[in-house]
């Protein structure tokens, strides 16, 4: 046996995560049609290089350390977002409605106040498509769908663990349900901004468009929601990751790999929910919905990889100063460098993997050594405003570009599917995050961390 | 009549003979066939951390437009009228959205090479036959089967000349029997069959049995002055057993080209429950196999 991992490992060790994270960064910008089809084998190629030589080299504490990360952080991850995917895609919301720059606000309200308790990705594939049918007869709709990308996609999911992946694997490692509430303040500032920019924009692009009134001789479709009684379901879900944080029902052991007794509780009801939701409602609805299994297999084959090749470095980490990476450990000190640096590389690389990175680091840092659960106990007690920092730029800077968070392609795929134009990766950056979103973001330092 | 075809495909080898199989249905008023290819969404969308294949998208339909251009010159020479849909989706909703949207008398779907598996519809065809409002010809071009132990393949065409209708007197199958007569200009022979429970008739009370083969005989023979009256020419079958292998014994033995069948189109659970003879017969049968709702 090795003592501690995380201080004998080398900065070698993290070239597979790096690998891993710049695949999905890179592929889908220069070979979109190559990473379409062998992502999967881009995936396993990179588990394997980090899996395989971990294992030989450090045997039963490797595999060990493989289990846990796959046993008590990816699978729940996984049974989460399918089940949040699952029962969201099982709603469906119908009607004629026309795209008025109130209308538009409105929904967009409405989604970012979904995203935290049916998850980024619920709340965008519930409204994405009735929200581009609504504006179907408007010229300018490309930053309409940027604006629902950041609103609804991203900083809508910062209140509860359930909003965005980041914030859930944190709950896994021991942040309470309600914690994440602490980040109220900083949503609303950034929301509230964000949401007056959008509707001038729009009443801009309203006038300038010359619609005065819709005409009446067209069709119109009844509002209603189809698929209601899965708002029950969803209600489960919420209950059932309350309740894995609140329960002490001791540990049991799979595989060599002990996980709290709640927390396995917790999965199986978020099985049943997703079944019972697919079993209860009707397949039109989603068929209607266009809900297909693809981008929640896409999210479960790709996040494998990522988890099994961060496990080393997460490792480091956790070591703190002791650890490869103290250097980063020591130059990142005050809570807008925590901002900012979680922020710009949540931006380019998945958010999710460098929420965790960076708790990680914090933990490193202020409780080297201590035991995960109670070491976040801890850094909530002393040092909460860094969590925050971690926490709040892991969601918000996720929509600074389309690979920052997962529902942002697909919110960009449909609306692209449907005919509105998007703009390029860098396009999206050059137009939009950088002109708009950095200046919001500038104000929450400002108002928040400094 | 069956005046307007919603043809779907994926252009598989064969698909064009599945579509030639048609073209005589112009004697019996067909007037366009609606081609239509549906491009899965998930060889286009979904990108992961990417987004929408969009030069993807227009490739794949330039290439189904040329193929279809192709296909609607042969449909031209004919005098048959011919469109070409080109759909992104998931292809069951789409061809049962298109089939309502479009109108359709009829739908064909199913394979249209030689299959060595067991079966002769795949998941999409079974589900289309079960969901469709609309009557679906499950097409099977060139088949390859076992029957008793002896490997046989064979070309289905001319697959009008001889259909072979299955009759419950419900009334499905009083709907198969109009499907039937709308295309009866180009039939040389109907098959008209009915089957009767032996085991049922059994155990209600001795002389049942010959008073509903009486009672069978006699309407069977109805309907086939009714086809013969209609120009047609008709023989009639009567089977006893179990009614799926009956009709494809009988299908065997008197060379129907065709079987064409009413179906309750109750839905999966129904199907999972009680069985569906439809079905099975879409699957076991090596002859093309409509289903009428």
């Amino acid at each position: 046996m090795h003592g501690d991992l995380g201080e004998i490992l080398t900065l070698w060790s993290t070239i597979p995560f790096a690998g891993m994270l710049l695949s999905i960064a890179l592929f889908p910008l220069f070979a979109p049609k190559f990473w379409h089809h062998h992502f999967g084998k881009t995936s396993a190629f990179w588990s394997l290089v980090a899996v395989v030589p971990f294992t030989l080299l450090y045997k039963g504490q490797a595999v060990h350390e493989f289990l846990h990360i796959v046993l008590a952080d990816y699978v729940p991850f996984v049974i989460l977002l399918s089940a949040l995917y699952t029962v969201s895609g099982n709603i469906l919301l119908r009607g004629t409605l026309v795209g008025t720059p109130v209308l538009n606000t409105g929904i967009i309200i409405i989604g970012t106040v979904l995203a935290s308790w049916m998850g980024t990705t619920g709340a965008a594939m519930l409204l994405i498509r009735p929200f581009l049918r609504a504006n179907s007869h408007r010229k300018n709709r490309t930053f309409m769908v940027v604006f629902f990308i950041f609103l609804v996609a991203n900083i809508g999911g910062s209140l509860t663990p359930l909003g965005d992946p980041p914030l859930f694997l944190g709950f896994l490692r021991g942040v309470p349900f309600f914690w994440t509430f602490e980040l109220l303040h900083q949503m609303v500032v950034a929301v509230v901004i964000l949401l007056v920019i959008y509707f001038f924009m729009d009443l801009y692009f309203y006038r300038k468009e010359g619609i005065k009134t819709v005409s009446d001789s067209s069709e119109k479709e009844r509002l209603r929601i189809d698929g209601l009684h899965n708002l029950i379901f969803l209600a489960g879900i919420v209950v059932a990751v309350l309740m894995s944080g609140v329960m002490h029902w001791g540990e049991i052991s799979i595989i060599g790999v002990h996980r709290a007794t709640a927390d396995v509780v917790r999965d199986g009801v978020l099985i049943l929910l997703a079944v019972l939701s697919m079993l209860t409602t009707r397949k039109e609805i989603r068929e209607d919905n266009e809900f297909t299994w693809f981008p929640i297999q896409e999210v479960a084959i790709l996040f494998i990889g990522i988890f099994l090749t961060m496990m080393p470095c997460l490792k480091i980490l956790q070591a703190g100063e002791k650890g490869a990476l103290a250097f980063l450990i020591e130059a990142v000190r005050e809570p807008y460098h925590y901002f900012w640096i979680t922020g710009i590389l949540s931006s380019f690389l998945d958010n999710a993997p460098t929420y965790l990175t960076f708790l990680s680091s914090l933990l490193g840092k202020y409780h080297p050594g201590v035991e995960a659960r109670e070491a976040v106990a801890l850094l909530i007690k002393e040092y909460s405003i860094y969590l925050k920092a971690v926490s709040a730029g892991a969601v918000f800077f996720g929509a600074n570009t389309y690979i920052g968070n997962a529902p942002n392609f697909m919110v960009r795929s449909i609306a692209e599917e449907t005919g509105t134009p998007m703009p390029s990766f860098f396009g999206y950056m050059l137009k939009y995050s950088i002109p708009i979103l950095v200046p919001v973001f500038i104000i929450v330092t400002a108002v928040f961390y400094l | 009549m069956i005046e307007k075809i919603l043809f779907p495909t994926k252009f598989r080898e064969l698909s064009f003979n599945s579509l030639a199989q048609l073209f005589s249905l112009k004697e019996a008023g067909l007037k366009e066939i609606v081609l239509c290819h549906v491009i899965s969404r998930d060889d286009v969308g979904f990108v992961p951390f990417g987004g929408y294949l969009k030069e993807e998208e227009n490739r794949l339909r330039e290439e189904a437009m040329i193929r279809f251009e192709d296909w609607q010159k042969s449909l031209e020479e004919r005098g048959i009228g011919s469109r070409v849909l080109i759909k992104v989706g998931e292809p069951v909703p789409q061809i049962l959205h298109a089939a309502e949207d479009e109108k359709a008398d009829l739908v064909v779907v199913g394979k249209k090479k030689k299959t060595v598996e067991l079966s002769f519809a795949g998941s999409n065809t079974i589900e289309i036959v079960t969901r469709s409002k609309v009557p679906v010809l499950v097409s099977k071009y060139h088949v390859s089967y076992d029957v008793e132990g002896e490997h046989l393949e064979k070309i289905n065409d001319h697959i009008f000349e001889r259909p072979m209708l299955i009759c419950d007197w419900s009334e499905p199958s009083m709907r198969a029997l109009d499907t039937l007569k709308s295309f009866q200009s180009v039939i040389e022979e109907a098959i008209v069959f009915h089957d009767i429970n032996v085991e049922e008739a059994h155990k209600k009370h001795a002389g049942t049995l010959d008073e509903i083969k009486k009672v069978s005989i006699e309407k069977l023979d109805l309907l086939c002055e009714e086809l013969q009256q209609e120009g047609a020419s008709c023989e009639t079958h009567l089977g006893a057993g179990k009614i799926s292998s009956e009709i494809l014994r009988i299908s065997r033995d008197r060379h129907a080209t065709m079987i064409i069948m009413g179906t309750s189109g109750k839905g999966r659970l129904s199907e999972f429950i009680h069985g569906s003879v439809s079905h099975n017969i879409v699957r076991e049968s090596e002859l093309p196999t409509l289903l009428v709702t």
